[in-house]
């Protein structure tokens, strides 16, 4: 049981992490990104990338992947958001837009083999690999029948510190407060001399960057990175983590990505493998009868 | 409809004739000069497929370019179109439909995976165009391709080793080696080709004294695996076996190993890639499949194949390459003799289904005969990953 322990805790911040970005931008901007799911993946793939095909130390390869997740995020502001809020589309259409974006990134990736368009990105095709032993530190220990991995291990604190960071960024600094303007009613935002643009396009690079992150530590810790990763294992799973804890609430998603991760593992260990998925989906559904608002949400304005 | 069995029924009997004359049939050396023989294979390039079908894309062309270089089948150049189902069984449909109707092509190759089989290969059969399956492993391929029922699929032809011959053999040989008493499966659940897998791990084990402890199955779109493994690895089994596709069977190994199991990955069709032995690494050291097909053999047939692929493609074949290059092989061969006429397309798929029911030739898997029910008849060799990216010989199992 305890190993299954650490399994819900290492995949539940995982899921935290990926599903803070999520919620920053619904609390903000009050739609859906789904392109944050191909932002994950390409944290994941240019690190890989970067390391077995350039050729460029582990820490390199992962501070410029992180920079290359947030300036996706400015992509997905400036193509998918930014020209149908000038039109004043309905949320439903940056929805669509996103999700084009992310199959576009996704298609663009998988496509990638030696002599390509895009080898320079992605030489694997659909494959999935991962870094070669040795590139990440990982020592391991075995204690008490536990197996304990550093990669693994590492993740959790990794993952509180920078949701306290962001806390405090929001809460106590100017930016935050600007922010949180936003995000409360953006007419009166910018009456009151704040950028909304800008800050809107903040949003998205803080919301990449920790996606970027978040893909970049589940293809380390998880071996596994490959043009379906974000798709597969976390899209959806990241929003019920939000719908859990509250669409918009930064906290909400912290607890909602551990409580995910607790659920299913204890689905798997409880009743059987086979109903993981359900009985985690189960959970979201009575959240949503209970309490609509999620743990920590307000009332919600708006169904997805 | 009857006009449509009655022409097919007067082809057969020309052909039967034919063979009757001609001893076997058989067309002189230029006798398709000028004509082209339009194949189609669909094949899953991309999504959870894409492990597989680029490998079996590379060795049919390297086969038709071959072919095409030393003057064609009979004078004919072999034209190979390859679409990718993106491991979709709805769009592997459509685009043997497409295939068969609009591309008016001769005969059919694919597709790569068993769960999208179960959609193409009765389209095929309806529309009577020769379908040669060139990776798909699970049950009810061949002959029962419209399963549940039961009759006999007769355009429907497999060159890919069946998981029904290559898992018991497989389990047999570990057994007579290492006599395994416990077992567990872990088994992706949403897949035909990985569910079959694990029908038939359970159906073997008990004959050979492995009492399986659990099953656990399991979603291929599972974010992390680690439950699963730590559920089996708690269990302390001799054996784990594992019956998925893609990169699954090596996340397993490498998580098992992490979490301190010594004992032995047992599995199917799914381990005998290069890309999954190299994904696997150490931690896949060991693990033992039943392959159709083994890189060392040093036949002619296979060396010839290897070092061709080799100079093309700059990499090693895998199992696939050569299923693939197989493929085409044994349709040349068999429109070789088929007596084509190029102006009677259904006339000409019956013609060529006919002469593949005959092929005997050299291949790289090895003598290549179909057996009376369209599978392969071949040697079945077993091997095991090296920890590095490759595989060893562990024994040769003879076709009975």
């Amino acid at each position: 049981m305890g190993q299954q322990i650490l399994n819900a805790i290492f995949i539940g911040s995982i899921y935290a992490l990926f599903a803070v970005g999520y919620t920053l931008v619904f609390g903000i901007l009050d739609i859906l990104n789904l392109a944050h799911s191909a932002v994950f993946m390409l944290g994941a793939a240019v690190t890989f990338t970067l390391v077995v095909n350039h050729g460029q130390s582990f820490w390199l390869a992962c501070a410029i992947a992180i920079v290359v997740a947030a300036l996706m995020g400015l992509v997905i502001e400036y193509v998918c958001l930014r020209p149908l809020r000038r039109r004043r589309a309905p949320p439903i259409a940056a929805l669509i837009s996103t999700i084009g974006l992310a199959l576009i990134i996704v298609a663009a990736v998988e496509q990638g083999r030696p002599g390509t368009l895009f080898s320079w990105l992605w030489v694997d095709g659909a494959n999935s690999v991962s870094l070669p032993p040795g590139v990440v530190p990982n020592p391991t220990w075995h204690v008490a029948g536990l197996t304990l991995e550093g990669s693994k291990l590492a993740i959790f604190p990794i993952t509180v510190a920078l949701m306290l960071l962001l806390g405090y960024v929001m809460r106590f600094t100017q930016v935050g407060r600007g922010l949180r303007a936003v995000a409360e009613n953006p007419r009166a935002a910018r009456l009151m001399g704040i950028d909304v643009d800008r800050m809107i396009s903040l949003t998205l690079i803080i919301s990449s960057a920790l996606g970027g992150l978040a893909g970049i530590l589940f293809g380390v810790a998880l071996g596994d990175i490959s043009p379906y990763i974000g798709r597969d294992s976390v899209e959806v799973r990241g929003l019920a983590v939000i719908v859990l804890g509250g669409m918009g609430s930064i906290p909400g998603a912290v607890l909602g990505g551990y409580l995910l991760g607790l659920i299913e593992v204890l689905a798997v260990v409880l009743l059987g493998s086979n109903v993981r998925a359900g009985v985690a989906f189960a959970a979201l559904f009575l959240m949503l009868v209970l309490r609509p608002q999620g743990l920590f949400g307000a009332q919600l304005k708006e169904r997805i | 409809m009857r006009r449509v069995r009655l022409v097919s029924l007067l082809v057969a009997a020309a052909i039967a004739g034919a063979c009757g004359s001609a001893g076997g049939g058989g067309t002189s050396a230029n006798s398709y000069a000028g004509k082209t023989i339009k194949l189609g294979a669909i094949l899953s390039i991309t999504q959870a497929g894409g492990v597989y079908g680029p490998q079996s894309r590379d060795g049919m062309q390297l086969a038709v370019d071959q072919i095409n270089k030393a003057g064609g089948v009979s004078g004919a150049q072999i034209s190979l179109t390859v679409k990718d189902d993106a491991s979709d069984k709805a769009q592997s449909a459509q685009l043997a439909q497409t295939m068969i109707q609009s591309d008016q092509d001769l005969a059919l190759l694919g597709p790569t995976l068993s769960n999208s089989a179960v959609a193409v290969h009765p389209l095929a059969e309806s529309l009577k165009t020769p379908i040669l399956a060139v990776s798909t492993t699970g049950i009810h391929i061949v002959p029962d391709c419209n399963f549940p029922q039961t009759t006999a699929c007769r355009y429907v032809f497999r060159d890919s080793l069946g998981e029904e011959t290559a898992i018991p053999d497989n389990i047999m040989s570990y057994t007579t080696d290492a006599h395994p008493t416990t077992g567990v499966l872990l088994v992706a659940q949403d897949d035909k080709f990985s569910s079959d897998g694990g029908k038939i791990v359970q159906a073997t084990v008990s004959k050979y004294g492995i009492n399986l402890l659990k099953t656990i199955p399991f979603n291929k779109a599972e974010a992390d695996l680690s439950p699963y493994v730590t559920q089996a690895v708690q269990l302390k089994p001799d054996v784990i076996f594992i019956t998925s596709l893609g990169g699954i069977p090596a996340k397993i190994m490498t998580e098992a190993r992490k979490q301190n199991w010594q004992g032995q990955f047992l599995g199917g069709n799914g381990f005998n890639t290069g890309t999954v032995s190299k994904q696997a690494g150490a931690a896949g050291q060991g693990a033992r499949s039943a392959s159709a097909w083994y890189i060392g053999n040093s036949f002619p047939s296979n060396a010839d194949f290897v070092s061709a692929y080799k100079a093309a493609y700059s990499k090693d074949p895998d199992q696939f390459a050569a299923q693939g290059y197989t493929a085409i092989k044994v349709i040349a061969d068999a429109a070789k003799r088929a007596n084509l006429t190029f102006s009677d397309l259904p006339g000409d798929r019956d013609k060529l289904r006919a002469a593949m029911e005959t092929v005997n030739i050299q291949t790289p898997l090895g003598p290549f005969q179909f057996t009376s029910t369209h599978d392969v008849k071949q040697t079945v060799w077993v091997i095991r990953m090296d920890g590095q990216g490759g595989f060893t010989l562990v024994h040769e199992i003879k076709a009975s």
